[in-house]
């Protein structure tokens, strides 16, 4: 029974051909691949979210920061088409998320943050968002959460070659090109995916002069590249993976609205390359896992007008090793070690610098009843050679009824963050002495699966959570007259999150709708100054309210997906004085797709904000209203 | 648990109060006082335009996107009076808006300007406008509003004062030098070299240019005080700051030309004549973040602006020109520089 649940739930999480809508667009995967479970597999007490796989399809050609916007309550603050976006898990900062690549931390160890709109959805197969103390199962320092981007084998015979070449508008082309051949023990897949956009997209400025001004975006093209190769063997029950990731991203920034100077020749250029070797080992009872990473990233800033030329080049290795051990039918103990080092070159730090973290983390999950299971994670981490307080999280799962599949998940943790590099070394502010920030995430989720009718299935969830972050960084006027970094904040999240998903499926109609809404407070406790007004306020760009929705219905060989997004006031002021008003956006889709034996082709015509809504997410940086992209899928099966 | 309930009543405290009325007086009424440019913070497009009242002696905020439905921009920098217009220079945004000094209303909109800091009005016809990122002062046409030519400095510039026929323009960032500049002519004609980063100046009334030159930010110099003869264009005194942490700023003169004020861990009073700097300060920080400061030209009272931590409101203190305190006004985010709006039509800095 303690299996069957345990695969049920991993099952959910995973968008396999059982979750697709569409089931002619997947391939059939005979077997399920147990390898990524090793690092993460699911303590009970937690709720983990995957995006739907068709869903991912859809955005192929967006960046990971449009795939969740639109289809998740993480928040995404974005400077617009091209500019870079940061998330933010229930309320909580841009570096309280952790990005990571099948369990390996791809946050940038400078910034502590990615920035997701650089990084290309149609090089990854799945993206779960793992909120709250939850991500402690994968890695420390996702405060708010981590998003994790997997790429994965299908083990089966033959060659797939997908083609899938687009255009939209503002001068923008993409490509993307998938092959995968291999057999039942080995695989491989090769993606490459180009971009360029001009983004030079129309709007209307009401903020530069007395009448509003139709303007139109200047030095904002991007061209993205990236290449991306799997290899993967199996023998017996042991399986062996090399992963290499390049990606490049050449960007012009552009200006806030309010900006009428000539071009300032601002740049950024982004580099990557991510290499990643996994062996998983099973034997009886115990599986034993390895990984092995190398990161490089890149980043080089120019302003010319402000004679800025900042170079930046951080080395990362991380290692982690470890072993799952089913003790008995009903206790199951895990271990792993985890060590990663960064060496950083950048001319805005005195010297190179070097970082060495290495954590411990121990977890076991133990079946009390039928109905009942607990689970436990203990981590201890050494961090520039000094220990930190331990952190910790346990849960705790009822199931409430026997028949039925209604959930009861609760859980409590202490999760902490290192500083980032550059709140340590930036020259000038940087503060070598600064502690980890820390929080208490607490979090009480329902949870139901319904059968309604032989055709419609219900999901549904609602969480509660309240975070307390303690010894936040800020950045903060010091002695002299340059910025310097602090532990001096503390803030409080409280929230709620909902979401439900509605699956209907008869003869040729499949339909999904899903509908989700989040609601945060997200309270800055004040500095403890006299003049401080800002104690007690919301925080800066985070939205009280969000809602999202969507409905996806497909029908013989077209489908159709809309989609709803909404988003609430957020205020631009720390003392709540300002505020950006919210928007609802409406996006559509309607393909059509023609099965040629075993090959297809496949087009779709995206609009994007229907109803041309003018909108900003950061204040001053515009948005882009109607537009419209097509996309074509040949896809040839041998 | 506690927390949580703490966090409950905090949020019912929250939700269930509506946002206070502001209790300042929401309409704003010329007539002597100070304008205070709250400088926002960069990118953000929140910078604004307050005034001070002394009839009233209460703030106005915000007035600028009260009258004319539109942010000020971003980062204003400076704000200078030339009779019935007033000119924002808007240092990020790249322009300068022109107002109507007695309705705020805008007027014209000067733009394509790199990076611009401070303007001075050398007659009816033009006006010079330095730039922190170009090498270049650009010429404004009054009349037009437009940019009319450019005087190159090789070097950016920052302050600019005038001297019968002569600019003296500071090359702050990075640089050690008054550049001369003929203003009949618009050509540089001289440049004196003194301390590094010049960063402001002020002439007092024999003539004498007074540079502050704040050492740099790297504290590797010491920050100097250095007097130049306009007459001559030479240095007739220097005085050394006493140690490489000192960091003075915003040298400011009163309205008879004859006693400095600068910011240097509070307001330091200087007398023309002395030949050393005060040792005393006449106004402590006390737990204030002292950004900027202002000298009323009739009874140089000083008016100091707390940035506090930069990212919410900050003030303006009012003290005497004694150092005794008279009041503390709730300005904008980064409340930076000032302009006094005196009842006679002198144009002031």
């Amino acid at each position: 029974m303690k299996y069957t649940l345990i695969y049920i739930a991993f099952f959910l999480s995973l968008p396999l051909n059982g979750q697709d809508t569409f089931r002619s667009d997947t391939i059939k995967i005979p077997e399920v691949l147990i390898q990524r479970g090793n690092f993460n597999s699911d303590h009970s007490g937690y709720k983990k979210n995957s995006l739907d796989s068709s869903v991912i399809k859809n955005y192929s050609h967006s960046t990971i920061s449009d795939l969740l916007s639109d289809n998740s309550n993480v928040y995404i603050k974005s400077y617009g088409m091209g500019g870079t976006a940061t998330p933010s898990f229930r309320g909580t900062g841009a570096n309280h998320t952790q990005i990571e690549w099948n369990g390996v931390n791809i946050n940038n160890p400078m910034l502590g943050q990615s920035d997701l709109s650089i990084l290309p959805v149609g090089l990854v197969d799945d993206v779960q968002i793992i909120s709250g103390g939850a991500s402690m199962s994968l890695n420390s320092g996702g405060i708010g959460g981590i998003i994790n981007l997997e790429s994965k084998p299908e083990w089966n015979k033959g060659t797939i070659i997908q083609i899938n070449p687009g255009i939209g508008s503002f001068g923008q082309y993409s490509g993307l090109i998938k092959v995968k051949c291999g057999n039942n023990s080995f695989q491989t897949i090769t993606k490459a995916f180009l971009q360029s956009s001009e983004n030079d997209f129309r709007y209307l400025n009401n903020d530069i002069g007395a009448e509003p001004v139709w303007e139109t975006r200047k030095n904002s093209q991007v061209i993205q590249k990236g290449f991306l190769q799997e290899f993967y063997y199996k023998r017996n029950r042991n399986i062996t993976s090399a992963r290499i990731w390049y990606e490049s991203a050449d960007r012009n920034l552009p200006e806030s609205m309010l900006t009428q100077q000539v071009n300032s020749g601002e740049k950024q250029f982004d580099e990557s390359l991510r290499m990643l070797l996994n062996f998983d080992i099973n034997k009886g009872k115990i599986n034993y896992f390895f990984s092995g990473a190398l990161l490089f990233d890149k980043l080089n800033y120019v302003n010319r007008l402000a004679s800025i030329d900042s170079r930046n080049l951080a080395e990362t290795m991380s290692v982690k090793a470890g072993f799952e051990d089913r003790v008995s039918e009903n206790i199951t103990f895990k271990t792993i070690i985890n060590e990663d080092v960064n060496v950083i070159h950048s001319n805005n730090y005195d010297q190179n610098t070097t970082r060495n973290t290495l954590s411990v983390t121990a977890s076991s999950q133990q079946k009390v009843s039928d109905r009942i299971e607990t689970s436990l994670l203990l981590r201890e981490i050494l961090d520039r050679n000094k220990l930190l307080i331990p952190d910790f999280s346990t849960g705790l799962q009822v199931r409430i009824s026997e028949e039925k599949e209604y959930f009861l998940k609760a859980n409590i943790s202490r999760n902490s963050k290192i500083p980032t590099l550059n709140d340590m070394f930036w020259n000038p502010g940087g503060n070598p002495l600064l502690k980890n920030e820390y929080a208490y995430i607490y979090e009480i989720t329902y949870e139901m699966n319904l059968k309604i009718s032989s055709p419609a299935i219900l999901k549904y969830d609602l969480t509660v959570f309240h975070n307390n972050i303690r010894d936040m960084i800020l950045w903060h006027p010091g002695e002299f007259s340059y910025w310097t970094a602090d532990n001096i904040q503390n803030m409080n999240s409280t929230g709620m999150e909902s979401s439900l998903t509605l699956d209907y499926i008869r003869n040729n109609l499949t339909a999904r709708i899903n509908a989700g809404y989040s609601f945060t407070r997200s309270i800055n406790e004040g500095t403890n100054t006299e003049s401080d007004n800002s104690a007690g306020k919301q925080l800066m760009y985070i939205p009280e309210n969000q809602a999202k929705a969507s409905i996806r219905i497909a029908f013989k060989k077209i489908y159709s997906f809309w989609l709803v997004n909404f988003t609430g006031d957020r205020y631009i002021t720390a003392d709540n004085s300002k505020f950006l008003p919210g928007y609802l956006i409406n996006n559509l889709t309607i393909g059509i797709k023609y099965p040629m034996r075993a090959s297809s082709i496949d087009i779709n015509l995206g609009i994007d904000n229907i109803f041309n809504v003018n909108y900003q997410s950061i204040a001053y940086y515009p948005l882009p209203g109607r537009f419209f992209n097509m996309k074509i899928l040949i896809q040839l099966v041998k | 648990m506690k927390n949580l309930l703490k966090i409950c009543l905090l949020w019912l405290l929250i939700t269930s109060c509506s946002k206070l009325p502001d209790n300042l007086p929401s309409s704003y009424v010329f007539g002597g006082g100070v304008y205070i440019l709250n400088e926002g913070n960069f990118r953000a497009g929140n910078g604004s335009l307050s005034f001070y009242s002394y009839d009233s002696s209460k703030i106005y905020n915000d007035l600028f996107f009260k009258k004319n439905s539109r942010p000020l921009g971003d980062i204003p920098n400076s704000m200078i009076i030339n009779s019935d217009r007033a000119y924002i220079v808007v240092n990020n945004s790249g322009k300068i808006e022109v107002i109507d000094r007695s309705t705020l209303e805008s007027k014209a909109t000067i733009t394509r300007l790199i990076s611009p800091r401070n303007m001075k009005v050398i007659n009816d016809s033009k006006a010079y406008v330095t730039s922190i990122y170009s090498d270049s002062v650009a010429i404004i046409n009054l009349y037009s509003n437009t940019i009319s030519g450019y005087i190159n400095l090789r070097r950016s510039s920052e302050s600019i004062v005038v001297s019968g026929n002569n600019a003296y323009i500071s090359n702050w960032v990075g640089g050690k030098e008054i550049m001369v500049v003929n203003t009949l002519l618009d050509v540089v004609v001289d440049s004196v070299e003194v301390g590094i980063e010049p960063e402001s100046m002020v002439l007092d009334n024999n003539r004498i240019l007074w540079v502050l030159c704040n050492g740099g930010w790297t504290r590797q110099n010491f920050a100097e005080l250095v007097a130049i003869d306009t007459y001559t264009n030479h240095v007739y005194k220097k005085i050394v700051f006493p140690t490489k942490e000192a960091s003075p700023s915003c040298l400011q003169i009163d309205g008879s030309g004859q006693t400095l004020f600068y910011l240097d861990n509070g307001v330091k009073k200087m007398d023309i004549s002395s030949g050393i700097l005060p040792s005393t300060t006449l106004i402590p920080q006390s737990g204030n973040y002292f950004y900027k400061i202002g000298i009323n030209p009739l009874n140089a009272d000083v008016f100091i602006t707390d940035a506090v931590d930069y990212v919410q409101q900050g003030y303006l203190l009012i003290y005497k020109n004694d150092g005794t305190f008279m009041s503390k006004n709730k300005a904008d985010i980064i409340p930076g520089s000032m302009c006094f709006n005196l009842r006679i039509d002198s144009h002031t800095k």
